[in-house]
């Protein structure tokens, strides 16, 4: 798990948990649960809650670290303008990676799914949150490999992500095509890009 | 300050400061590996209403920012986006680390001193260390800004300070032979046009701003224009003719008749 502090926000939203896991093999029912989660009520609900209080992010559509801490970024800054799309800055990050506007897309295409192997899983909390907690936390959640984040670059679905943002026929794409790194750094770029502008989209 | 962005504005360093923004070098996370940004701050003007100066605000760094993305597809060689907060004015870049070409050329470097006399050697000896001739320079200077408006995207500030060389030791080139990549920077006046006339205004502007910049500046404008020709194809010919129309007049159009 790698952890860093986005040292501007406000204190109970300055410090980001991230961990790769590989291998997981329960993403079926972690999904079922997450929506089990949403409803439940009562005591219990808010224990379960707190429990899977983190952003399940299907790894394969990530190209890159700084992909992922644009999403993050941006989710965290709607949150101190209270301008979130979604119910919580866990969700909002999901929904701040899809190029549309659609929440249930977003959750759909880049959220947990039953066929997820890869998943990125965040956590933006405050400092009263040990980091060795949070691990314990994610590692209770998630079954599967913990694995370093340079291990990414292996997982990344370049043909999906391609399509999502459709750059299939974008003068970018057809310049590199006979150089497949230099098409993967230009794909970062403009989805990297596309992250942190959604707000402005249009 | 309440704001986040204004924060984060204040952690960080001022680089240069004009009428519409200031532009500070920031990080945004503590992680070391984190690399730098550049943060463009339209901040607030208070001598407009601030309903007006907000909307205004909002929209400007949006279409900057679109502009940008609009860029990067087309296979423009821009900075990235990094961040953006519309609402406080904050638009967050790639940092380039390189130098403007405007320093590059002779007649650029010495830009608020007066010791002109020693200024071509410098920027001779600066072009070396991006070890790139003049005229391929010229060559990619017009080729980036063919690239930028076959994508419809007019710049509307064309200067050679609004161009960038990034430094080798930054970047991995891919080019055959130069170790040095062309960027166009600051986007803040431009917008979406496919019209011939925006065109060849934006290549005058960039005419305008060589030759006051730099003496004897017509061969390397030339070279420019002989990139750009190649690279905009059949689109040439209308720009070329209509080019000439605004040498003639100049960068308005009439409004009489």
């Amino acid at each position: 798990m790698e952890s860093y502090q986005l040292l501007h926000f406000p204190p109970h939203l300055s410090c980001v948990h991230a961990a790769l896991y590989t291998n997981v093999s329960d993403s079926d029912s972690l999904r079922k649960r997450l929506v089990a989660a949403s409803t439940a009520e009562g005591p219990a609900g808010e224990r379960e809650r707190d429990a899977v209080n983190f952003s399940f992010i299907e790894a394969r559509l990530i190209t890159s670290v700084k992909h992922l801490r644009t999403a993050v970024y941006q989710a965290v800054l709607a949150e101190t303008q209270g301008a979130l799309r979604t119910k919580t800055v866990h969700s909002e990050i999901i929904w701040a990676l899809n190029p549309t506007n659609n929440i249930s897309e977003a959750m759909r295409r880049y959220g947990v799914s039953d066929t997820s192997t890869a998943l990125v899983v965040v956590r933006v909390c405050g400092p009263d949150l040990s980091t060795e907690t949070v691990e314990r936390d994610m590692d209770a959640v998630v079954k599967g490999t913990k694995v370093p984040f340079t291990e990414l670059q292996q997982l990344t679905d370049w043909a999906a992500v391609k399509k999502y943002h459709k750059l299939g026929g974008e003068a970018a794409i057809r310049d590199a095509k006979d150089d497949i790194e230099h098409e993967h750094a230009i794909v970062d770029g403009i989805v990297v890009s596309s992250v942190a502008m959604k707000s402005v989209s249009g | 300050m309440t704001s986040a962005s204004l924060d984060l504005i204040l952690a960080s360093t001022l680089i240069s400061q004009g009428a519409e923004a200031k532009v500070y070098k920031a990080k945004l996370s503590s992680d070391p590996s984190d690399s730098e940004i550049l943060l463009k701050h339209r901040f607030r003007k208070g001598y407009r209403h601030p309903t007006l100066d907000g909307s205004l605000t909002r929209a400007r760094v949006a279409g900057e920012a679109r502009a940008l993305l609009k860029c990067l597809r087309a296979g423009v060689n821009v900075p990235g986006v990094r961040m953006v907060d519309a609402a406080e004015g904050v638009l967050g870049i790639e940092w380039i680390h390189g130098q403007s070409v405007r320093k590059l050329l002779p007649g650029g470097a010495g830009e608020d001193e007066d010791a002109s006399g020693d200024s071509e050697p410098e920027a001779a000896d600066a072009l070396r260390e991006y070890d790139i001739p003049v005229d391929a320079l010229m060559q990619l200077i017009g080729q980036e800004i063919a690239k930028m408006h076959l994508a419809d995207v007019i710049h509307g500030d064309l200067t050679t300070s609004n161009m960038m060389l990034r430094h080798p030791s930054s970047f991995k080139s891919r080019h055959p032979t130069l170790s040095t990549e062309l960027v166009l920077i600051d986007f803040g006046l431009s917008f979406h046009s496919s019209l011939v006339e925006d065109k060849a205004v934006d290549l005058y502007v960039l005419e305008r701003a060589f030759s006051s910049t730099h003496p004897d500046s017509e061969p390397l404008f030339a070279s420019v224009l002989r990139a750009y020709e190649q690279r905009m194809g059949k689109d040439w010919a209308a720009i070329g003719r209509r080019l000439e129309d605004v040498r003639m007049r100049g960068r308005k159009r009439s409004m009489v008749g």
